[in-house]
């Protein structure tokens, strides 16, 4: 009996129940696709920014001082400590790999260039030769990836084509390149190597004063094989909060391991420098800290939107339910002048709102996840993708909202004398 | 009674006698009211205040003299060019020698202006008695307990009493800082460099990068592109998505409110054949239910720009620690807005109703 007025009722009134049932899905496809962005915005918008710039930055342990200025690095190549080339690999084999995104090294020293143009000496430029990866391929145990600068120093512009690693290929800085009148396609001999300037490079820091060439090829100019002075990190890092400022030697085991699991940019940190002893490992402090203060903000904002979207869907949903129960006053009326409890109408109505709001969840659940999908696609290039737990989350809610919705209406109706009620009085 | 008078009376006998309905309808377009306004008023504000958070970034430009110094007239007309909101520290560099003979650079400049100007650097331990700023590097080379020490420079010595040892991650961590008078004493030299805090939203701060090249024909200009480009890139992506979201939760709340104004339409088609049965014209019941629609949706949208507003306000409040002013221009966009989305409602099911026989209607059918 119970299931043929459920039934019933579905069939009869399908106008009213469409409007119930959309006004659920599109207010669970609101919170489900909120809550996936603003879920996910955080992840994509860091993973974003360390491709602009790496974050760490990888030094020799026991280094003398660097005398860098005015983008003229003036340390002799044979004073100080470098770091091997071949160590560097470790990165990639350590607790954190899968947040270390890639890695840049570098090798430095001030060398004499011929320049040759049309076969002929057009003069002598004195400028530092950088070494670096641009796109270098690193095989490690199960895989193989690509590296360099292009994927963790985005901020640096070429115009011009970027040199291939293991070519004879190089970059010019462009305050040098206007100082030197270099351009694209000159020639440049140093030690008996000819470089071609395929592009001009401009940074904002030293190497725009430099040329700059794959990294082999500048070991071998300058004698220095499988050495490397520095090299910068783009690792994925959670901002910092109190547990990162910690000092972790007076950790207790649990808090240790707490931070130790947690993607603090000094958690990794250690992990680096743990698998690569002879190296200091320090962030880049003004892309880090500032760049963790601004995505906290990001997600801080997103969050308070999901939640001012939330009421206002819940808000929505309930009042359209109530409505279509307060316009069914006449329904209540007549079951209870034929006899029916108030318990009777009250589950058949809230049978009806459960129906509603797990159609309706389940339909808001997909059309949020197509939507939060396509934000993904068309802002960061990559879906955002919707976590299973969200599902449950979202049918919750419609359950929650329709109930809540539903009950004061109901009780209201049953309020009314069921005369009245029919004779279209109250 | 004359007519004006008696349609107002129809429209609130209307909204009184079924309270519910009139209460559904107004939270309804309240709700849409309140979500654009908060969506509208965030995001016309964001670049405001993520220039704010920006602004402790630190230098994002710096300046260098081609040759010698900078010029007094110089860092005059660059303060003027990026007024009073940002920041200009001048810092001159020497290469100086230590006890044993090797190098380091030193740097002179208004040591608190300085800070200020990197307040992103790590202190390692406390602060000391003197004055000077020690780069990590530069610390663990000469003086690993925070001691005073002597560095040289052509004939000159003076003696750097430690205040902080910084981390920095750039090449400032092998460098020392101290007071500008005693950097002139040792080097007599004068500051070549500046680092330029501008503050605005990327376009501004590229505009005025431009000014000052122009400006400055004997400095050289450069942007520090980690930060700008970053700058640009989180600006950017976060409007987007801000724009995205809101614009997805508005246009569904939209929808959500239409098909409830045009569900109460339709529930009233007693009420419209009963008018139509008194003799009432189209003309005339139009007026009233979209009267009525119109009165609703001005009230609804007052509310929800206000709750909407508050907000808004409370989110500056609670993420950035800054208030987000309501803003009075978007106060006619949502109400018009909200009365046409009111108007279309209710307009679609009258157009279904007039189809039909009022005597139908009565009938039940």
């Amino acid at each position: 009996m119970f299931a043929r007025l459920l039934f019933e009722s579905f069939r009869r009134q399908r106008r009213r129940k469409a409007f119930a049932l959309l006004a659920i899905a599109l207010g669970m496809s609101i919170i489900t696709a909120m809550i996936a962005v603003a879920n996910d915005t955080g992840d994509k918008m860091n993973q974003e920014l360390r491709t602009y710039s790496a974050n760490l930055v990888l030094t020799p342990v026991d280094d003398s001082l660097d005398v860098n200025l005015g983008g003229v690095n003036l340390k002799p190549a044979s004073q100080g400590a470098y770091i091997r080339e071949s160590d560097l690999p470790k990165m990639k084999d350590t607790f954190w790999s899968h947040n270390i995104l890639g890695y840049a090294p570098f090798l430095s020293d001030q060398r004499s260039f011929t320049l040759l143009r049309d076969e002929t000496n057009a003069g002598e430029i004195k400028a530092d030769l950088i070494g670096t990866y641009f796109a270098q391929e690193i095989k490690i145990p199960g895989e193989t990836f690509v590296t360099g600068v292009r994927s963790v120093n985005k901020f640096w512009q070429v115009q011009g084509d970027w040199p291939v690693d293991d070519s004879s290929n190089a970059l010019a800085g462009t305050g040098l390149a206007a100082k030197a009148g270099l351009r694209i396609g000159d020639k440049l001999q140093v030690a008996g190597r000819t470089l071609t300037i395929t592009g001009i490079l401009a940074t904002g820091g030293p190497e725009d004063e430099a040329i700059v060439a794959p990294l082999h090829l500048v070991q071998q100019v300058l004698g220095r094989p499988d050495q490397v002075r520095r090299a910068v990190v783009s690792a994925l890092t959670k901002p910092e909060d109190d547990l990162a400022r910690r000092d972790p030697k007076g950790m207790s085991p649990a808090v240790f391991d707490r931070w130790y699991c947690s993607p603090y940019a000094t958690s990794i940190s250690f992990v680096i420098h743990q698998a690569l002893p002879n190296v200091n490992v320090e962030q880049i402090r003004q892309v880090e800290q500032n760049q963790g203060k601004v995505l906290a903000r990001i997600s801080g904002l997103l969050l308070l939107l999901t939640i001012a979207a939330l009421l206002a869907s819940a808000l929505a949903v309930s009042a359209v339910m109530a409505a279509t129960i307060i316009e069914r006053r006449q329904e209540v009326g007549l079951m209870k002048s034929l006899g029916a409890g108030n318990g009777a109408v009250a589950s058949l109505f809230l049978t009806e709102a459960g129906v509603l709001a797990v159609v309706g969840g389940l339909v808001g659940f997909a059309v949020g996840s197509l939507l939060a999908h396509r934000i993904g696609q068309s802002i960061f290039g990559s879906p955002i993708t919707v976590h299973p737990v969200v599902l449950a989350l979202v049918v919750f809610a419609a359950l929650a909202v329709a109930f809540a919705g539903s009950t004061g209406a109901v009780r209201k109706a049953m309020r009314f004398d069921p005369a009245l009620v029919l004779r279209g009085d109250a | 009674m004359n007519r004006p008078r008696l349609f107002l009376r129809l429209m609130l006998k209307a909204a009184w006698v079924r309270k519910d309905r009139a209460i559904t309808a107004l939270l309804s377009i309240a709700v849409v009211a309140t979500m654009a306004t908060v969506a509208l008023t965030v995001y016309s504000d964001l670049e405001g205040k993520f220039s704010r958070e920006f602004r402790r970034f630190g230098a994002n430009v710096i300046v260098t003299a081609r040759s010698g110094s900078l010029k007094r007239d110089d860092l005059t007309l660059i303060r003027k060019i990026i007024g009073s909101k940002g920041g200009v520290v001048p810092v001159g560099y020497a290469i100086g020698k230590s006890r044993d003979g090797s190098s380091v650079v030193v740097g002179g400049t208004d040591l608190s202006a300085f800070h200020e100007m990197n307040s992103w650097w790590k202190l390692d331990g406390g602060l000391f008695d003197g004055d000077a700023l020690l780069g990590t590097r530069a610390a663990a080379a000469l003086s690993p307990r925070a001691e005073p020490f002597e560095i040289s420079y052509g004939g000159q010595n003076t003696l750097i009493k430690p205040r902080a040892i910084f981390h920095s991650g750039s090449d400032d961590d092998s460098r020392i800082y101290i007071s500008l008078p005693q950097f002139s004493y040792l080097t007599d030299l004068q500051p070549s460099t500046a680092q330029l805090r501008i503050t605005g939203r990327p376009a501004e701060i590229e505009q005025q990068v431009a000014t000052l090249s122009a400006a400055l024909p004997n400095a050289e200009v450069k942007p520090v592109r980690q930060i700008t480009s970053a700058q640009t890139a989180v600006l950017d992506k976060t409007r987007a998505i801000v724009l995205a979201a809101s614009a997805v939760v508005v246009v569904l709340i939209v929808v959500c409110m239409v098909a409830t104004l045009t569900g109460s339409v339709l529930e009233r088609r007693k009420d419209f054949a009963v008018m139509k049965a008194l003799g009432a014209s189209n003309r005339a019941v139009n007026l009233l239910f979209a009267g009525e629609a119109a009165l609703t949706s001005l009230l609804g949208a007052i509310i929800g720009f206000i709750v909407g507003s508050g907000i808004a306000l409370w989110i500056g409040q609670a993420n950035f620690g800054a208030v987000i002013r309501p803003r009075l221009e978007l106060l006619v966009p949502v109400i018009l807005g909200s009365i046409i989305l009111a108007l279309v409602a209710s307009s679609a099911p009258l157009r279904i109703l007039r189809r039909i026989q009022p005597a139908g209607i009565l009938r039940g059918e």
